[in-house]
């Protein structure tokens, strides 16, 4: 499987208005990333790598171009059709975690699945390994404010990888962490890659991008030139 | 997903603030409580003047002399006014196969004195038949003995009052009081009745009709009761009595009037007031609907980031809007319950208070009360709920609305 298409944008432009003014966010950015590849993504802010990270998550729509996403264009589908899109296929993890602060972190890694309707007992079963997986099999029951920074990204990332997700999208996973705390989030993000996950990762850490085996460069909505990583 | 998981999802953010919640549902609870106790005060009203009317007997047709114009200019104003008399009561007596009995009524008021002291009663002549329809029976001694209307013994039945104040603990049978100046010889007391629309049993005299209509000096009855067989008999003895009189009368100088329909106009009086009661405490309802409302917009911008979180996990409108309803929903069920119960127990302490009036719940309107309150909280919460489902997911995320 690996080395075929997942997912490709073709000419996409993305414009906000703030006021009278039009903010080119995306302009005329094309790109396809291939399964199991990590790729990331570096700019400085306002250089439209969120936006783009946003687009590819289904969050946020194109304003012009075309998204073919496992060989279906997506740009055009209804908003419940991008919610199904999203929950059976994308992982999400951001900077600032998004944990549900009233909930434990296996009640967090649950919501996905309740979304999906799937079966409690199927459910508890898929937490426990997801949680597992990353090291927090013995802190289920914890809620967000009782955990570390390191440990609430951990929660994350099982949320996002409860549902087996195509591809793992993540927005700055490093930016609220020290660098020690980083470098474990990295090293987990580096053993999904290596079990064959596709990730595109936006990062201001010149060190969290190495990792990556494909590096691009935003400038004011457009790539570089892709350079060696 | 599925709907245990949205409501232990409603639950779970429901109880995240309690004093919110809590006040929320108060809010509820009180209109529910209004509405409830208004309505069972009606409804008890209701019982309360059926009951009055059964007690004085039923199935009756009462017969007043003048014709009451019910309707058109001068409404409500007796006009002719020939007698209805004894003769009358004895051809209605052995013409009319839908009556039973017939009981002719003089009334005046007079003082009766016994032993230096003396009390100001109604005087009411009549016959045996009186206790029969009017359903009276005797506390001592004996009621007014059958036999010629027209004539009679100055014997008197006394109520439980009368003899508490004039006798006191000694025995009142056989002994003379004087009323109005002449002397009757008490043969009976009454059972203690109380009140009945407005007429005190216990402050009255019976004496035999022809002595009353005598010691007023009356030439006609003040009213004549008559009771047909059965409900069903009603229309009969109406007509019936309608006939006799007119033809004896010439003339429909005379009105009738059935306990049964001063009954229903009593009872669509009392509902039209029930309705409009809980009217005004439906207005407590609408407020507190108002309550959840405002309850659920703070919700939802406090909770905008999550919303963003949800939609980004593959929420779609249709349960973003379901969470945040059910939310709505549940406040407004925690309040019906609430309001029930503080109804219900209220009601209990109402009718250890005031004995007459029996509170009952009434099922259709704690169904109705129920059904309003869930239907509010719908209704409020739909705004917040859609505002909830259209956020858009990337602003949403960043928190902002």
């Amino acid at each position: 499987m690996n080395g075929e298409e997942l997912l490709r944008l073709e000419d996409v432009t993305r414009v906000y208005r703030v006021g009278d003014t039009e903010v080119r966010a995306l302009d005329g950015v094309s790109l396809q990333v291939r399964r199991g590849e990590f790729v990331a993504l570096m700019g400085p802010s306002g250089s439209g790598k969120s936006t783009l990270l946003n687009v590819l998550g289904l969050l946020d729509v194109p304003t012009s171009g075309s998204y073919i996403l496992e060989g279906r264009a997506v740009q055009g589908l209804a908003e419940d059709a991008l919610a199904h899109v999203r929950r059976h296929k994308i992982g999400f993890i951001f900077q600032a975690y998004h944990l549900v602060p009233r909930m434990t972190a296996a009640r967090n890694v649950e919501l996905p699945l309740i979304l999906a309707g799937e079966e409690p007992a199927a459910r508890r079963d898929k937490v426990h390994r997801a949680l597992d997986s990353v090291g927090l099999g013995g802190r289920a029951h914890h809620r967000p404010d009782q955990l570390s920074g390191g440990e609430r990204q951990r929660v994350a990332i099982a949320r996002a990888m409860v549902m087996g997700p195509q591809i793992l999208l993540a927005d700055e996973p490093t930016g609220n962490l020290d660098t020690r705390t980083g470098a474990e989030i990295v090293a987990l993000i580096r053993r999904l890659h290596a079990g064959g996950l596709t990730i595109v990762l936006v990062t201001h850490d010149a060190g969290v991008a190495s990792n990556a085996s494909r590096l691009l460069r935003m400038l004011d909505g457009r790539f570089l030139p892709d350079g060696p990583p | 997903m599925k709907t245990a998981d949205v409501l232990s999802l409603a639950r779970e953010s429901l109880r995240l603030h309690r004093l919110r919640t809590g006040l929320t549902v108060l809010a509820v609870a009180i209109g529910v409580t209004a509405v409830l106790l208004l309505t069972s005060l009606g409804e008890a009203t209701k019982a309360y003047v059926t009951h009055q009317f059964v007690g004085v007997g039923t199935n009756l047709v009462v017969i007043l002399p003048g014709r009451t114009e019910t309707f058109g200019v001068g409404a409500g104003i007796t006009t002719g006014i020939r007698d209805v008399t004894l003769d009358d009561c004895e051809a209605i007596r052995h013409r009319c196969s839908a009556v039973v009995d017939v009981a002719p009524v003089s009334l005046g008021s007079a003082a009766i004195e016994y032993g230096g002291r003396h009390r100001d009663v109604r005087v009411l002549g009549t016959t045996d038949a009186y206790a029969r329809v009017r359903v009276l029976h005797a506390a001592a001694g004996q009621l007014l003995p059958p036999g010629d209307p027209r004539r009679g013994d100055q014997v008197a039945v006394i109520g439980s009052t009368v003899r508490r104040e004039l006798f006191g603990a000694e025995n009142p049978l056989g002994k003379s009081v004087r009323i109005a100046r002449a002397r009757f010889t008490v043969i009976g007391v009454l059972e203690p009745r109380g009140q009945s629309l407005g007429f005190d049993f216990d402050e009255l005299a019976l004496v035999p009709v022809g002595v009353g209509l005598r010691m007023f000096n009356q030439s006609g009855l003040f009213r004549v009761m008559a009771q047909a067989a059965s409900a069903e008999d009603i229309p009969a003895a109406i007509r019936q009595v309608r006939a006799v009189l007119t033809e004896r009368h010439k003339d429909e100088d005379f009105t009738l009037i059935t306990q049964d329909a001063m009954l229903k106009s009593f009872r669509s009086v009392i509902d039209a007031m029930t309705l409009a009661l809980a009217g005004i405490a439906a207005i407590s309802l609408a407020v507190a609907g108002i309550g959840i409302m405002n309850v659920m917009l703070v919700a939802v911008s406090e909770r905008t980031a999550e919303v963003g979180l949800l939609k980004a996990l593959g929420a779609d409108r249709g349960q973003i809007l379901s969470l945040f309803l059910t939310e709505a929903i549940m406040l407004s069920g925690m309040g019906a319950l609430a309001g029930l119960a503080l109804g219900l127990a209220l009601m209990q302490v109402g009718g250890l208070l005031f004995p007459a009036l029996t509170l009952q719940p009434s099922v259709i309107w704690i169904a109705a009360v129920v059904a309003l309150s869930l239907g509010a909280g719908a209704l409020f919460g739909l705004s917040p709920a859609r505002r909830a489902a259209s956020l858009a997911s990337v602003e949403a995320l960043r928190g902002r609305r």
